[in-house]
């Protein structure tokens, strides 16, 4: 959905800076079949899905995801989620959902509510916090200072 | 050979930390994998007993708090008989633990939360300090070298700076792109 409207934008602002869709299309070919947004959503959320993920595997996944030019969408987000409850770690799951808040950039204010709507009924159903519970949406700690350790 | 690798590759910090040791000198301490001695060894020596939980910056088990990279190959924290206890009651239902053990738990991994490693910083002052000094400095220096040689050398001179220019269009000096470029030989003057 997030990819949907975000892809719309794109092409709108391709229009603006001169650059046709067929020259983008001409490119991408080489690279084989441009992959859907839905494909790509599916392809996440099978791979968060799989039976016996490991915490490398998903540590892998969500790296890879976290560094692309994309906000997850939440189905992917929620099935991240569930893999790391398979791996008992709540930590990655806390640290996930700040890769993904982190991900909204500068629409954090329209971006992430609507993020934080679909995702919660999975959080509240596996005990996740929320950023805002765990108060990590401000700093807590200050880190000592190299010097004094 | 694949799998046999992949192993090799995971053996814990702890583990490898343990191999590396000399007190820890017996067989049985060796882990079953036997790996190929590689430069990461000092850095994993150096991760001590903490948990390897992923694969690092070029496969170095190191921590880093970076949102380019935000879950490091290592636990930020050394295992301890607490950690291990809230560990075990991780594996049940999350909505038993408490805030404070949630929290623990996130220390435990990681060092910073994404609104810590990007606060803004002080560290603009200082950068700005050092641009500042380094600029007064250089007006002090170029006023003392002009207080120092109050006159140019004789190359200054108007007739000589031609002369010198005369010289290199004579030599063709640069003749592709550069000065003798632009000077037209045959009708002896600029192009």
């Amino acid at each position: 959905m997030l990819r949907i409207t975000a892809g719309k934008l794109a092409n709108a602002m391709r229009g603006t800076v001169g650059v046709t869709s067929s020259r983008i299309a001409a490119v991408r070919c080489l690279h084989g079949t441009e992959e859907s947004a839905e494909e790509f959503d599916k392809r996440y959320e099978k791979y968060f899905a799989r039976e016996g993920i490991d915490g490398w595997e998903i540590r892998k996944g969500m790296n890879d995801l976290l560094g692309m030019d994309l906000v997850p969408s939440p189905k992917i987000i929620e099935s991240g989620l569930r893999a790391c409850r398979r791996v008992n770690d709540i930590a990655l799951a806390i640290r996930w959902l700040e890769g993904c808040k982190d991900k909204c950039g500068d629409q954090k204010a329209t971006l992430y509510p609507y993020l934080l709507e679909k995702i919660t009924p999975t959080l509240k159903e596996l005990g996740v916090p929320t950023i805002e519970e765990l108060g990590y949406d401000k700093p807590e700690l200050a880190l000592k200072s190299v010097y004094d350790i | 050979m694949n799998s046999l690798r992949c192993a090799g590759l995971r053996v814990s910090g702890a583990a490898a930390a343990a191999a590396c040791r000399p007190s820890a000198g017996r067989m049985t301490m060796l882990p079953a994998v036997m790996r190929r001695l590689t430069h990461h060894d000092g850095t994993r020596c150096m991760s001590g007993e903490r948990e390897y939980v992923g694969y690092g910056v070029n496969g170095n088990p190191i921590y880093i708090d970076c949102a380019d990279f935000p879950f490091p190959a290592i636990r930020y924290r050394e295992v301890t008989p607490e950690i291990c206890a809230l560990r075990e009651k991780e594996l049940s239902d999350w909505k038993k633990l408490s805030l404070q053990e949630k929290k623990a738990l996130y220390r435990h991994s990681f060092c910073q939360t994404y609104s810590e490693f990007q606060h803004f910083t002080p560290e603009w002052k200082l950068v700005v300090g050092i641009g500042l000094w380094s600029i007064a400095l250089s007006i002090l220096l170029t006023l003392a070298v002009n207080l120092i040689y109050d006159e140019l050398p004789e190359t200054f001179d108007e007739e000589r700076r031609q002369a010198q220019l005369r010289r290199i269009i004579g030599l063709q000096m640069q003749p592709i792109t550069g000065l003798s470029s632009k000077w037209d030989y045959s009708q002896n003057k600029w192009k």
